[in-house]
């Protein structure tokens, strides 16, 4: 599968073709040039767990640096730069991420070559992780696997989070997309030098590679060092499949030794980036709860006081919109009315010409804002790749500008409450409905 | 600058500074090429500022705890209309903080500057308090010191804090308590707003692709209009607070998975002002670089024995009235992990290749800082209110010796000014394993 580069008026140069993709945004606006690349693959288990390894134990040595500490002195030595390896989940795909963003030399005294250093170590611990006789060293698999199977128990330190991924699995009922970026515990542990090595070397033959940079770079340097690095042919990605179901919806309510009870909605909505009625529904959720200005916030927090946080948004890739709320256990029933009551009243179009224009405004300012940041335009980038469409940048706010009213109540229509999690305090036993 | 190889120039950046009659400061940096401007208006005035002379009284004033917090929140009320709701017209972003030391407002957006800087006057400058609405915030706000009451991470700094002090109010929750913010009047609130949140105590950083005079004329136009004159500073209050701590010890079972650890070392050297502050303030900065940094022997062997994972935090805070290291993260053995640290903290060596290593990687943290107008106002700020300017930074670091860091190592890091925080878990099943 072949993606043109959908957007002309993007400033990422380049394409995706069998698999290889490098994306060129050349800008003088920072003082940094941040590369990243991607493996990205179909997420499954148990492959989510060792994609999750593979980056923490990759993260760890290189050929040229074995220990951590020398990799890391060498990041300080150029000038602190800042890399990072993440397991991503965008929908239902798996993104092993490296990032590395660098001072341009430009500013620094000597002006030395600081985008060549981070193109070369990028390479290296892409290409070149540390092994002994082809396999990853056990003891760092090991310690690895600690870390990260207590990483996944302490998912649960962060209750707004949790209360999300539980939503999450909850809407997905068996899809992949609701499968753990990090996997189980079970599948950590499982995990061993031997098939975390074959994994890296399937990853590292096949995976489809995106590779990106922003900065102030001469993109033809990149491009042929793009070139000289990686030119065999990989496997080519489907884009990111949406939830379409039907159905009743369902109420689950989880207690938890919680002080502030965590109430969280999933809607369907039909309809992805890539949709024809996509700004029309992204006027929807601005107006729902995406701003401080919106109904959510402003009859939930301001007006009822029932809650500290309370906001609506939208997923572009799975066709879903999830509302959150902070509220007090007994309050419940009726934050849940207000918030449902909300969700209505934007559905028969109650809502003015300034709630639609604040609407519009702000979501211009949040899409310009994220050009100022290199990793928000990456991450949009690669969304948009993902998703394999949709506007962006002024082009998005241009639309966003001619939304009617009657399209809006028309994307809403399309909206329906798909499941409620209401995570409790412990001493109210907890039921389903 | 007078760094040699370091200029305002090298690294293209040319700020404009401005003190007007009424004692406000201003700072504008112009940033050619930046969707977003960004500016903060803050005042020199947090949690710790309960207990003051106002300017020419002589009694002094003891106000709730958490007011300055209450009171940042408050200012968004208005009789007329909603501050959000008129940033939100304006397709603006807005929000405030809280801390120790300092209250600052802030907006960021992507057109109509000079709409957005008004309505930023207007939120600071013009408070409307009345028991009603005082009443209405009460709710709110005790929702959000609920929220922080679930985190266990703000319950172990919250502890750790109790710990370190008898009577610094820092030992305090910035948000105060339910109970104390109950208390809180409308004549509270006007008392602490007229006696912090004087043009002399406050200070305006615009940071975008802005005009530097225009901003600069704009501002001094309005607040001549409020014909409001210079004023002394107001004589603060603080507790003696003995050498030693109040507890070596203290921990809490919550819901987390593992144990989470946190050490502080209260700094005993305090008062410091200007000069001697940035020293202090750079020399501990980079001791714990040294010590705990991502290229640190020590960080590795405790990383490698699996001790503690790469979310590891080593850092140094101060103002005026208070110094505190503070160091720790998640770990499944608290009480090893703390042997350790008290074992090798005082021996590790001090070597100057890795110092000169770290100097290059603070210079290119340096210059990065000044792609993000967030983070570079929030320094900007907090050293413009500790008598610190911004340009004395590269050269303060620059000047950092081994001996000025054997010496800081040797009065700090001592037993009696030490205590450690734990929270354990309180499920077996997420018990150390």
């Amino acid at each position: 599968m072949t993606w043109p580069n959908h957007n002309q008026s993007s400033r990422f140069h380049g394409t995706l073709q069998e698999g290889l993709g490098c994306f060129i945004y050349p800008t003088k606006r920072f003082k940094t040039v941040t590369i990243h690349a991607a493996w990205v693959r179909e997420l499954t288990e148990p492959d989510n767990a060792l994609g999750a390894m593979l980056v923490e134990v990759m993260r760890r040595g290189t050929e040229s640096w074995p220990e951590r500490i020398q990799v890391e002195a060498r990041l300080e030595e150029l000038y602190g730069a800042t890399f990072r390896a993440d397991i991503g989940k965008l929908g239902d795909k798996q993104l092993l991420s490296f990032y590395i963003t660098i001072t341009h030399g430009q500013f620094l005294p000597g002006n030395p070559d600081t985008v060549r250093d981070a193109l070369d170590f990028l390479t290296e611990v892409l290409d070149r992780p540390h092994r002994v006789d082809g396999l990853f060293p056990s003891s760092v698999v090991d310690q690895e696997k600690t870390l990260l199977k207590r990483q996944i128990a302490a998912i649960i330190n962060d209750k707004g989070q949790y209360a999300m991924s539980r939503l999450m699995e909850l809407v997905a009922d068996g899809r992949r997309f609701g499968l753990r970026k990090l996997g189980t515990e079970k599948a950590v542990e499982r995990v061993t030098p031997e098939s975390l090595s074959q994994f890296y070397e399937a990853v590292h033959r096949d995976a489809t590679f995106l590779f990106t940079v922003v900065g102030d770079v001469d993109e033809n340097m990149v491009q042929q060092y793009f070139s000289e690095h990686w030119r065999k042919p990989r496997h080519s990605l489907s884009t990111i499949q949406p939830l379409y179901k039907e159905g009743e919806a369902k109420t689950v309510v989880e207690p938890s030794e919680v002080r502030q009870g965590k109430l969280n909605l999933a809607y369907r909505t039909h309809l992805t980036a890539q949709s024809h009625g996509f700004p029309a529904l992204m006027m929807y959720s601005g107006i729902l709860g995406g701003f401080s200005h919106s109904k959510l916030f402003m009859n939930v927090r301001e007006k009822a006081s029932l809650a500290y946080y309370a906001y609506s948004r939208l997923d572009p890739a799975l066709a879903l919109m999830f509302i959150g709320a902070g509220i007090e256990f007994k309050d419940y029933q009726a934050a849940r009315d207000i918030i449902e009551a909300q969700v209505l009243a934007v559905k028969k179009g109650e809502f003015s010409e300034d709630e639609m224009t604040f609407t519009v405004k702000a979501y211009a300012n949040d899409i310009l804002s994220e050009q100022d940041s290199p990793p928000q335009l990456i991450g949009r980038h690669l969304e948009e790749i993902l998703v394999g469409g949709g506007q962006e940048g002024t082009a998005l706010i241009e639309s966003l500008k001619t939304v009617t009213r009657d399209e809006i109540i028309q994307a809403a229509s399309g909206v329906e409450l798909d499941t409620v999690f209401f995570l409790t305090e412990q001493e109210e036993s907890g039921h389903e409905e | 600058m007078r760094n040699k190889t370091l200029s305002w120039e090298k690294m293209g950046e040319s700020p404009v500074r401005e003190r007007l009659d009424s004692g406000l400061e201003l700072l504008v940096l112009p940033k050619p090429g930046l969707k977003k401007t960004y500016a903060t208006y803050a005042t020199h005035y947090g949690s710790i500022d309960s207990h003051f002379y106002r300017p020419g009284s002589k009694s002094p004033v003891q106000v709730p705890d958490g007011i300055a917090h209450f009171l940042e929140h408050k200012m968004y009320e208005k009789p007329q209309a909603q501050v959000f709701e008129r940033f939100g017209e304006l397709g603006a972003y807005t929000n405030a903080y809280t801390e120790y030391t300092t209250t600052t407002f802030l907006f960021s957006a992507t057109s109509l500057v000079d709409e957005c800087l008004k309505t930023l006057l207007w939120l600071v400058e013009e408070p409307y308090f009345t028991e009603e609405n005082v009443a209405k915030e009460k709710g709110i706000i005790e929702q959000e010191i609920r929220m922080y009451l679930d985190m266990p991470g703000e319950r172990l700094r919250s502890n750790l804090m109790q710990a370190l002090y008898h009577n610094n109010p820092v030992r305090l929750d910035i948000a105060g308590s339910v109970e104390s913010i109950h208390t809180i009047t409308p004549e509270d609130l006007y008392l602490c707003y007229n006696t912090f949140y004087h043009p002399s105590n406050m200070v305006i950083f615009v940071a975008g692709d802005v005009n530097p005079k225009e901003i600069i004329d704009q501002i001094a136009t309005l607040e001549q209009l409020r014909q409001v004159s210079h004023r002394s500073a107001v004589d603060r209050i603080f507790p003696q607070e003995p050498d030693g701590v109040a507890q070596s010890y203290v921990d809490q079972a919550l819901p987390v998975a593992s144990p989470l650890f946190m050490m502080g070392y209260k700094d005993t050297t305090t008062g410091l002002k200007g000069a001697d502050l940035l020293r202090r303030d750079v020399t501990m900065g980079m001791l714990w670089s040294l010590l705990l940094g991502p290229s640190s022997r020590l960080l590795n062997d405790l990383y490698q024995d699996g001790l503690v994972n790469e979310r590891f935090y080593a850092h140094y805070s101060s103002a005026a009235t208070y110094g505190i290291s503070v160091l720790g993260g998640e770990t499944p053995d608290p009480k090893r992990l703390e042997a350790v640290l008290n074992d090798r903290l005082t021996q590790e060596p001090i070597r100057r290749e890795d110092l000169e290593r770290l100097k290059k990687k603070q210079l290119g943290e340096f210059v990065t800082l000044f792609e993000d107008p967030e983070d570079l106002a929030y320094l900007f700020n907090s050293l413009y209110f500790r008598g610190i300017d911004l340009v004395e930074l590269p050269e303060a670091i620059e000047a950092i010796s081994v001996t000025d860091l054997e010496e800081a190592r040797q009065n700090h890091l001592v037993e009696a000014a030490r205590s450690t925080s734990v929270v354990w878990p309180n499920h077996p099943q997420g018990g150390p394993s």
